[in-house]
C-alpha cells in the first residue's frame, strides 16, 4: 500500500464561497498528519468530502489505493465536529449501532468505553452526558473497529484541560501503534505535540506543507553560557555558523546560520577549550511559524 | 437486507416514542377492524332506508366481503405509520445520525434501503394484523364458511399492504425535504384528510369542472390514487353497484407516484451535503 489517502484536485463551493480549492494531498500509512487552518479555512469540508458526506464539485480522492469508499469508511474511525448520537439511547446502545455498521464485534464496546473513561456511565442515556463526555463517546466510537486510519476533527473541542491532556496522550498512543491519523485543528499546540506532518489551509487553498520537526528547527536560536562569557563571546566571533550574537542576562543568545545547530556550537567550544555550563536550543513554536506562513500568503 | 433492517431495529428498539405510536396504531386498527357492528348501529341510527331491513343484520363480516370492508376501514389509520416514518427520518436529520451512519460505513443506498425495509416490515405486520382480525371477526360473525370463500379476494390485503408502503414512502420524502417533524406531520395530515379530498371533491362535483377533463385529472392526485385502490365497499349493502375489484388504473398511477417518491429520495440523499 503506497498511500493511505490520496486527494487530487478536490474543490467545493457553497454558493459563492469557495470552501476548498484544488486541493492535492497524500497521506502515507503511519503518518500523523495535521491539517491546520483558521476557522472557516475548509478543514471540515475537506474531511466531509473524503468521508462522502459532502459531494465535491471537482476532483477525486482514493483510500487505500482505490478501495471502494464504502468499504474504506468501515476501516476509518472518524470524528467530524460535533458528536452525533441518538439522545434516547445509552452509550452502549449507540455504539452497538456503530459496531453493526462497521461489522465489528460488540465485544470491543466495553474496551473502548474503558479507554475513554466512560465505562461507569455506559448505561446512561446520551442526552444526560456533558459536552466533554459526548466528545469522549465519539472518540470511543472512532476507536471501535480498531481502524487503521483515524480522522479527528478538533478532537479536544469541549474537553477540560485534563480531558485535553488525556485525549492527546491517547492520540500519541494510537500513533505509536503505527496507525495513520489525520488531525484537523486550529489549535497549533495540538498539532505540534502530536503530528509528524502538516499542511496549512487558508480560504480553501493549501498554502504550506511540511514536516513538523523541520519547521520547528528552522529558527536555530541557541542560548549558552560559560564561566567566562566575555571570552566566549570573542571566541565565537570566529565560529563560521554564527549569524548574530546577543547577550541576554548572564547568557548569550546565538542566532545560527542555516545548517548549523547546537551540536556544532558545542563542538566548536570544546575544540577551543571552553566548557559550556548551559546549552539550550530554542525551538520555534508552530504558532509563530503558522502566523508567518499565513502572513506570507496575504 | 437483514443487515440494513437491523440498523433500523437498533435505532427503534429502545425508543419509547416508537412503541407508543405503534401501540396506538395497533389499537386503532383493532378498533376499526372490529367495529363494523358499531358502524351498522350507526347506519341504523341514521335511519338508512333498507326497505325495512334492520341494518345490523347486514353481512359485513361475511367472507369474502369482509376483506374489502376491513382493509378499506383499516387504511384510514395508515397515517400513524407515516408519523413513525417521519419521526424516524427526522431523528436522523436533527441528531445527524444519517451523516454518522454514512461516515461509519453505510452507503446512501443502504440508508434508503434500511428505511424502506422498515416501512415494508411495518406494512407487513399491519397487513398480518388485519388478516388475523379479519379471520377472527369472520369466524364469529360470518354466515358463510369454507376455504374457497375465506381466502377469496385476498388481493385486498395485497392492495392494503401496497397502499401503506406507498403512503409511508411519501412521508419519508416529505420528512427529508421539510426536516421539521411537527410541520411535516401537520402538513401531511391536513393534506391527506382535507386539502386533497376537498380539491378532488370540487373537481369531481363542481358544475364548472365536472363535465370537462377535471374529474379525470383528480384521479391522478397522490392520495386519491391510493384511495382508489380499495373503494368504499358499503354501497353494496344498500343495493348500489360498487367496485369490488382493485382498479389497475389506480395501481398504475400510484406506482408512478411510488417511483417518483423513491427517485426523489435517492436524488436528495445523493445531492445533499450532510453538514
Amino acid at each position: 500500500m503506497t498511500n493511505a489517502l490520496e486527494i487530487k484536485g478536490l474543490s467545493k463551493s457553497f454558493g459563492k464561497i469557495k470552501a476548498v480549492q484544488n486541493l492535492n494531498l497524500s497521506v502515507l500509512p503511519g503518518q500523523v498528519y495535521g491539517i491546520l487552518g483558521p476557522n472557516g479555512s475548509g478543514k471540515t469540508t475537506t474531511l466531509g468530502m473524503i468521508l462522502d458526506v459532502v459531494s465535491p464539485n471537482e476532483g477525486s480522492f482514493s483510500w487505500f489505493d482505490n478501495m471502494p469508499n464504502v468499504d474504506a469508511r468501515k476501516k476509518i474511525g472518524a470524528i467530524l465536529e460535533t458528536p452525533c448520537f441518538l439522545p434516547y439511547l445509552t452509550a452502549v446502545q449507540n455504539l452497538e449501532i456503530v459496531a453493526h455498521i462497521k461489522k465489528a464485534g460488540k465485544n470491543q464496546i466495553e474496551n473502548v468505553l474503558k479507554q475513554v473513561g466512560l465505562l461507569e456511565r455506559r448505561n446512561d442515556k446520551f442526552k444526560t452526558y456533558s459536552l466533554g463526555m459526548k466528545q469522549r463517546l465519539s472518540i470511543a466510537a472512532a476507536l471501535l473497529s480498531n481502524p487503521p486510519v483515524l480522522i479527528l476533527d478538533e478532537p479536544t473541542n469541549g474537553l477540560d484541560p485534563q480531558g485535553i491532556a488525556e485525549v492527546r496522550e491517547l492520540i500519541s498512543e494510537i500513533a505509536a501503534q503505527g496507525k495513520t491519523i489525520i488531525l484537523a485543528s486550529h489549535l497549533l499546540d495540538e498539532v505540534q505535540k502530536v503530528c509528524s506532518h502538516f499542511c496549512v489551509l487558508k480560504e480553501g487553498v493549501k498554502i504550506h506543507e511540511g514536516i513538523v520537526s523541520d519547521t520547528l528547527e528552522e529558527i536555530n536560536l541557541v542560548e549558552i553560557n560559560s564561566n567566562n562569557n566575555q571570552l566566549l563571546n570573542i571566541k565565537l566571533e570566529e565560529f563560521e555558523g554564527l549569524d548574530s550574537i546577543k547577550p541576554n542576562g548572564n547568557t548569550l543568545q546565538l542566532q545560527l546560520k542555516e545548517g548549523f545547530s547546537a551540536k556544532e556550537v558545542n563542538e566548536f567550544c570544546f575544540e577551543h577549550g571552553i566548557v559550556l555550563k548551559k546549552l539550550l536550543t530554542h525551538t520555534n513554536s508552530l504558532e509563530k511559524e503558522f502566523l508567518k506562513i499565513l502572513k506570507d500568503h496575504d | 437486507m437483514i443487515r440494513v433492517l437491523k440498523l433500523e431495529w437498533l435505532k427503534v428498539k429502545n425508543y419509547r416514542v416508537f412503541w407508543v405510536l405503534t401501540a396506538m396504531y395497533l389499537v386503532a386498527l383493532l378498533i376499526i377492524a372490529s367495529a363494523g357492528g358499531l358502524f351498522l348501529e350507526w347506519l341504523k341510527h341514521q335511519g338508512a332506508d333498507f326497505d325495512g331491513i334492520d341494518p345490523t343484520i347486514l353481512p359485513i363480516f361475511d367472507f369474502p366481503d369482509i376483506w374489502q370492508n376491513i382493509t378499506y376501514l383499516g387504511s384510514f389509520v395508515k397515517i400513524f405509520l407515516a408519523f413513525i416514518v417521519i419521526i424516524s427520518v427526522n431523528n436522523d436529520l436533527t441528531y445527524n445520525t444519517l451523516r454518522q451512519n454514512i461516515i461509519d460505513g453505510f452507503s446512501k443506498k443502504e440508508y434508503l434501503a434500511s428505511k424502506m425495509m422498515m416501512i415494508i416490515s411495518m406494512a407487513l405486520i399491519s397487513t398480518l394484523f388485519v388478516f388475523i382480525a379479519g379471520l377472527i371477526n369472520g369466524s364469529i360473525y360470518s354466515h358463510v364458511f369454507g376455504t374457497d370463500v375465506i381466502f377469496d379476494e385476498m388481493e385486498f390485503l395485497a392492495a392494503y399492504f401496497y397502499e401503506i408502503v406507498v403512503y409511508s414512502t411519501l412521508a419519508f420524502l416529505l420528512a427529508l425535504i421539510i426536516k421539521k417533524a411537527g410541520f411535516v406531520i401537520v402538513a401531511l395530515f391536513l393534506y391527506t384528510i382535507m386539502f386533497e379530498p376537498i380539491a378532488v371533491a370540487i373537481l369531481e362535483n363542481a358544475p364548472v369542472f365536472k363535465d370537462g377533463v377535471w374529474p379525470e385529472i383528480a384521479q391522478f392526485f397522490p392520495i386519491k390514487s391510493l384511495n382508489n385502490l380499495i373503494k368504499v365497499p358499503f354501497g353494496r349493502y344498500i343495493f348500489m353497484e360498487i367496485e369490488d375489484n382493485i382498479s389497475l388504473k389506480a395501481i398504475a398511477i400510484s406506482l408512478g407516484w411510488f417511483v417518483f417518491y423513491l427517485s426523489s429520495i435517492s436524488f436528495i440523499l445523493n445531492k445533499r451535503d450532510l453538514k
